[in-house]
């Protein structure tokens, strides 16, 4: 017995330590209680300058080719950091057809965009800059504009040591990207033992979202994301539906499959799924409720859940009332070089 | 201090009592394994269905294999599958590629008492089975066990499904389920001596762990329960092993493998560790893998030899290694055997 204990003392220090190690990775980002440690990718470390320096690239129209479409354009501080569209639109009005998805807590995903074709917000960053529907700016082109603004070039020289390059301009916007977090909502603070913080409406709706309603199937984890991929029958039934993660997976079985979201302020990034089709919670919830739509790669998770009207408005209350954190900052566009 | 107390608890994930040794380097014979540098491995049978379980006999050392995609356990004549248990249902696993699955995880109590996971049955209706090889003769219908327990729906609770791998102590059978994707349950069977007394749902991993699907388990030299937890299929790198207290299931270590999809665990006679990566994404990166300490305290793998969907695993008492191959298709699975001294 003494043994047992003295092995699991020790598992517990070692748990401990490599837990600190990871804080210190965190550089000068305040990561909001509730979150895991914050994940950096050693070539890209944080300072200050450099999340400064992203967030000027990000609110700057510039780096579309007609100086009309910024990143913050479709990934909007005030809308959730999406932009409360269906489908956002680029240069000259152009839309595709996905939602603009949050950037909210998007440091913590295996993989961005929502089919996962990118493996890190670095690797994001330039993809919008360069689509032709969204910014359509090419990226030797951007790099020589910004080198042609002083304030940048003094800018990138000062985080940098040397003129802008692509891989800066990524480096830059997904250090600051990488600022944008969500923790602390009232969910973390009953985990952490406030058991008055939620209404009543928005506990019993935590004890569906836990239990019958089957949402941490794939809403798990500090983030409320696996970070995996599941086709739940959204545009499932439109003749040419979108293939999403298969496209780049090549496996059958990832058909109309994408990326599951955070969940973590939730309420402020209407409208949903991957296509914006649907506009409210409760619209979410009941298409939860219904089991989806039906077709032969629709998740197995997905089923009809058999929640009564009191249910779905108890869990649209957890969603709403629970998930909303308070260390979202209000982000106004920076003065530009 | 710190790296004292990390080379205690690699010491502790080993359970090391030799140093390891790189296996000797020899050329393989099997179709489904590839092994440039690595051991001398042989196909002992050819022809299985989806093989996804294995279990040796005690006391004869036979090997049984859940031949799973035929429905069928069987126990290995020299290089023939001799059927035992037969006509299991048959459930499709996968949205694509798919595989058929009927009897998976396999546990021998005792030399006559053998316990089989079920894939075969909806999710509330698969079955724990438990069947007397006594009098064993010929072939037995699935229904012919001495024993049988499910885990249903309740009001609260999504049933239970896909048995897939079994561990055992004196006082249970654990068993890794895939049916609650909210808790990724481990049930357990209260065992008294070869019989086994109830089944209930009794470790939630994806609460300790926030990782889905438990499948491969293992019991470690210490007695603790060793976990696989093997991530969402199409995502690469996020497969778990954790390490729990046998019982009050205390979670003792979690550690990040970055291995793909574990379906496997166990340990050999010289107290390594081993893994089967699936690597359902990229079949090609999948094998046989050592879990080791690295030289900054936290661990690696160490690949022993490719396979082509590695499902199950088993040592024998000499120290060889049976491994089950799905194979490049239905019906092209292999029953391996990897020589002594790993």
């Amino acid at each position: 017995m003494a043994r047992s204990r003295l092995t699991s003392f020790l598992l517990f220090l070692i748990g401990f330590i490599l837990q600190s190690e990871n804080a210190s990775l965190f550089g000068q980002i305040d990561v909001p209680p509730g979150l895991s440690p914050l994940p950096v990718p050693a070539t890209n470390p944080v300072n200050e300058a450099k999340i400064q320096l992203g967030k000027q690239l990000y609110f700057d129209p510039r780096l579309s080719v007609d100086n009309t479409v910024r990143c913050a354009s479709c990934h909007d501080p005030s809308k959730g950091w999406s932009n409360g569209e269906a489908t956002a639109a680029g240069v000259s009005g152009q839309r595709g057809n996905r939602n603009a998805p949050t950037i909210i807590n998007a440091a913590y995903n295996r993989f961005q965009f929502w089919d996962g074709r990118a493996a890190s917000l670095e690797e994001q960053a330039l993809g919008p800059i360069a689509n032709p529907i969204e910014m359509n700016l090419p990226i030797d082109q951007m790099v020589e504009k910004l080198n042609a603004i002083e304030g940048y070039r003094l800018a990138f020289q000062n985080v940098f040591g040397s003129d802008a390059t692509a891989e800066h301009v990524a480096n830059a916007i997904a250090t600051f990207e990488r600022t944008v977090l969500s923790g602390n909502a009232p969910y973390d603070r009953f985990k952490a033992g406030d058991t008055a913080v939620l209404s009543e409406q928005a506990h019993r709706g935590m004890k569906l979202f836990f239990g019958k309603a089957n949402c941490t199937s794939c809403h798990t984890g500090p983030n409320l994301t696996d970070g995996g991929f599941h086709n739940i029958g959204i545009g499932m039934d439109q003749e040419n539906p979108d293939q999403g993660r298969k496209a780049h997976s090549g496996l059958a079985g990832d058909l109309g499959a994408f990326k599951t979201p955070t969940l973590r302020d939730i309420a402020q990034t209407a409208p949903y799924m991957h296509d914006g089709s649907l506009a409210t919670l409760e619209e979410v919830v009941q298409y939860y409720n219904r089991g989806g739509t039906d077709n032969p790669f629709l998740d197995e998770e997905i089923y009809p859940l058999k929640l009564n009207d009191d249910d779905v408005a108890a869990l649209v209350q957890f969603l709403r009332e629970g998930l909303t954190g308070d260390s979202l900052k209000i982000i106004e566009a920076p003065v530009l070089p | 201090m710190k790296k004292f107390l990390t080379f205690l608890g690699m010491l502790l994930l080993v359970a090391s009592r030799a140093s390891a040794q790189e296996p000797a380097s020899e050329s393989n014979s099997s179709s489904a394994a590839s092994a440039p540098t690595g051991p001398l491995m042989h196909v002992v049978v050819d022809g299985l269905d989806n093989p996804c379980g294995i279990a040796i006999q005690p006391g004869t050392g036979v090997v049984f294999v859940a031949d799973s995609g035929s429905g069928r356990v069987v126990k290995i004549n020299g290089s023939t599958a001799e059927p035992v248990i037969t006509d299991f249902a048959l459930d499709i696993y996968g949205k694509g590629p798919e595989y058929k699955i009927g009897p998976l995880g396999l546990l021998f109590l005792d030399q006559n008492t053998l316990v089989v996971g079920g894939g075969d049955l909806p999710d509330g209706e698969e079955a724990l089975r438990v069947y007397d090889l006594t009098e064993w003769k010929e072939p037995i219908k699935f229904d012919a066990a001495v024993a049988s327990f499910s885990l249903p729906e309740t009001e609260e609770v999504k049933g239970e499904g896909n048995f897939y791998a079994l561990a055992a102590n004196e006082q249970g059978v654990f068993v890794t389920c895939n049916g609650d994707d909210t808790k990724g349950w481990v049930s357990r069977a209260a065992r008294e001596g070869n019989k086994l007394v109830g089944f209930e749902r009794w470790l939630a991993t994806k609460e300790a762990v926030g990782v889905d699907a438990p499948v491969g388990i293992t019991m470690t030299p210490r007695g603790e329960i060793l976990i696989g937890q093997m991530g969402e299929i199409n995502v690469a790198n996020d497969s778990l092993i954790s390490f729990y207290d046998a019982g009050d299931k205390r979670l003792l270590l979690n550690l990040e493998t970055k291995l793909h999809d574990i379906t496997a665990l166990a340990y050999s006679p010289r107290g390594q560790l081993y893994a089967l990566d699936f690597a359902w994404l990229d079949t090609t990166q999948g094998g046989l893998f050592q879990l080791l300490k690295d030289d900054a305290g936290g661990m690696k793998t160490h690949k022993i030899v490719s396979l082509d969907k590695p499902t199950a695993m088993a040592f024998a008492e000499d120290g060889s290694l049976y491994i089950t191959l799905i194979g490049p298709e239905p019906q092209k699975g292999q029953l391996v055997r990897i020589d002594p001294g790993l």
